[in-house]
């Protein structure tokens, strides 16, 4: 009873998720009846926003295993880390995300859009990242701490293992995997989140300046957000906004089972 | 001695050197990145030190805006937004906690798994809710109301979407949850104490898993002010509020430089101010465990 639930769960999260893949497919494949401009954009605003989140998801990954290990490995790297990372937590991430678009927001304007795309895809890659790294570091760090203490890595040690062996072969640990996994998914919501609030504040303050770099579904629902008012098309608003809503939802849920798992 | 200790730490390092150290690092970027003239470091820097004095001249480009009035901006509509944001955040993890923990108490030890099952149903339902942008939460609120949006509801929708109240929640309720099958909170259930379903308070089974928790909710909490803030920001740029948002992205929008600088201290102070709040309540309730969480 237990797999088919667990099969059909992963089916729900998987038709969830499908707008970052189904934006993918050829417009012609796609017969949503919509206006082709339109359609265009939905699917280059979900598209942007699966290179986003893959990228982001890569590199804040990354940078959080090998961080999060070392800061086992050398204490006093751990101790300087968690304070630069604590003051970089105590500045609201929408504001280190308009902070870093800010002072390049004049060479996008300036260069072509294709450069300019990739130049404001970097920029709020990185930004993303720094959000990210104070929660998903000390997500690693606290629990690997605790395992290093435990009465089988202290046997390790009477073994002769060196701390960067010992530590290597936690991280491969279930309980580890279990923990990247969840902050995995954490990293996504929150890009999500960021990225796309981040993509209507740009549109909102900005307008045409500013977002066809930022090409996110949030921009797009920003540009369309007259569509509620009298006469206008009420989907244009609504279609992009449940995507997200459907995506965020197959993220939360993957997070609150694996909390509750945890817990 | 170990409240001076905590003054020092929470009020001069976390708070005032913090706040002026963040907003001239911010600065410093900023003017490196956009490509400023050695001038501007010079002049940015001067307006800094003239709005910490609080002169009318800290702006050269725009004579007579006051610091006096960005603060205003600030405690007008940026800090209540948050403070009842924030107070809202702990009402709603405090209530979902409760009627989750005394669910699955009613469950494991009644069997009632009725009560198990629509607090499933409920935690789906608030994934939906958090699921919601911020933004389409915001902007809903203001195709009704226009920019005549009343703060409560402001701070409802801040909470409830975008993901505040189920992360808090869902942190709170999982701290309970652990508890429920230790042997403290078994023996506590035998003294025939009410459940408390509905709210945490003291002397029900709720409240007493909470006693627990509390130490560990706060600094959760202190941690939250910077992520309330900036749904704070976006609610304040959705509604054209003068407050700290719009004025930051105004400031953005014409690189008013000195604009930029005030914007960002006040935005950093207020986040300073109620991160504060809520460490002197850690502090004052349980000293040892600030001690501990710092």
């Amino acid at each position: 009873m237990r797999k088919p639930y667990r099969v059909a769960r992963a089916l729900f999260l998987l038709c969830l998720a499908s707008p970052l893949g189904l934006a993918w497919l050829p417009a012609d494949r796609l017969p949503l009846g919509l206006d082709p401009d339109f359609q265009a954009l939905l699917q280059s605003s979900f598209r942007q926003l699966s290179i986003t989140l893959a990228a982001t998801l890569a590199l804040a990954t990354a940078l959080t295993v090998a961080l999060g290990y070392l800061s086992v490995l050398w204490q006093r790297f751990g101790r300087t880390g968690s304070s630069i990372l604590k003051a970089v937590e105590s500045v609201p991430a929408i504001l280190v995300a308009l902070f870093c678009y800010a002072p390049v927001s004049g060479y996008l304007a300036r260069h072509s859009s294709e450069t300019s795309q990739l130049v404001s895809l970097i920029v709020f890659i990185l930004a993303a990242t720094l959000t990210m790294l104070p929660e998903s570091v000390r997500g690693v760090a606290i629990p690997l701490g605790d395992l290093y203490h435990r009465k089988y890595s202290l046997s390790f040690r009477s073994y002769g293992f060196t701390k960067r062996r010992i530590l290597a072969v936690l991280m491969a640990s279930q309980t580890m995997r279990g923990t990247l996994k969840r902050i995995a998914a954490g990293i996504l919501l929150k890009t999500l989140v960021l990225d796309c609030s981040f993509g209507f504040i740009i549109q909102l303050g900005f307008g045409s300046y500013g977002t066809p770099a930022h090409a996110s579904p949030g921009a797009l629902i920003a540009a369309n957000r007259d569509a509620l008012f009298e006469g206008g098309t009420p989907l244009l608003f609504w279609l992009p906004s449940l995507l997200l809503v459907a995506i965020s939802t197959a993220f939360l849920l993957t997070l609150a089972d694996r909390v509750e798992a945890a817990a | 001695m170990r409240f001076l200790r905590f003054l020092a730490r929470e009020l001069v390092v976390h708070g005032a050197l913090f706040t002026v150290a963040g907003t001239a690092v911010l600065s410093l970027l900023y003017l490196l990145s956009i490509g400023a003239p050695t001038e501007s470091f010079a002049q940015t820097g001067r307006s800094f030190l003239l709005l910490l004095s609080g002169s009318g001249d800290f702006s050269i480009e725009h004579p007579g805006f006051s610091p006096g009035e960005i603060i205003a901006s600030g405690a007008a509509v940026t800090l209540p937004l948050a403070l009842a944001s924030l107070l809202l955040l702990t009402v709603v993890a405090l209530a979902a906690s409760a009627i989750a923990t005394t669910a699955r108490y009613r469950a494991e030890a009644h069997g009632h798994l009725g009560t198990e099952a629509l607090r499933r149903f409920a935690g789906f339902l608030a994934s939906v809710l958090a699921a919601v942008p911020l933004f389409v939460g915001f902007w809903m609120l203001a195709t009704r109301f226009g920019s005549q949006a009343p703060f409560l509801l402001i701070a409802i929708t801040t909470i409830c979407l975008g993901g505040l109240a189920w992360d808090a929640t869902r942190f709170l309720m999982s701290d309970m949850l652990r508890q429920v099958q230790s042997t403290h909170a078994a023996v506590f259930t035998t003294l025939g104490r009410p459940l408390g379903a509905l709210l945490p308070l003291p002397g029900t089974y709720s409240g007493y898993l909470f006693s627990s928790s509390l130490p560990r909710f706060i600094p959760y909490l202190a941690g939250k002010v910077p992520a309330i803030i900036g749904a704070v920001t976006i609610g304040e740029i959705v509604f054209s509020f003068p407050g700290l948002g719009s004025t930051l992205l105004e400031a953005l929008l014409a690189t008013n430089t000195d604009l930029l600088v005030a914007s960002v201290f006040i935005l950093l102070c207020v986040n300073a101010v109620v991160a504060f709040l809520v460490k002197s309540f850690l502090f004052l309730i349980y000293p040892r465990w600030y001690e501990k969480a710092i």
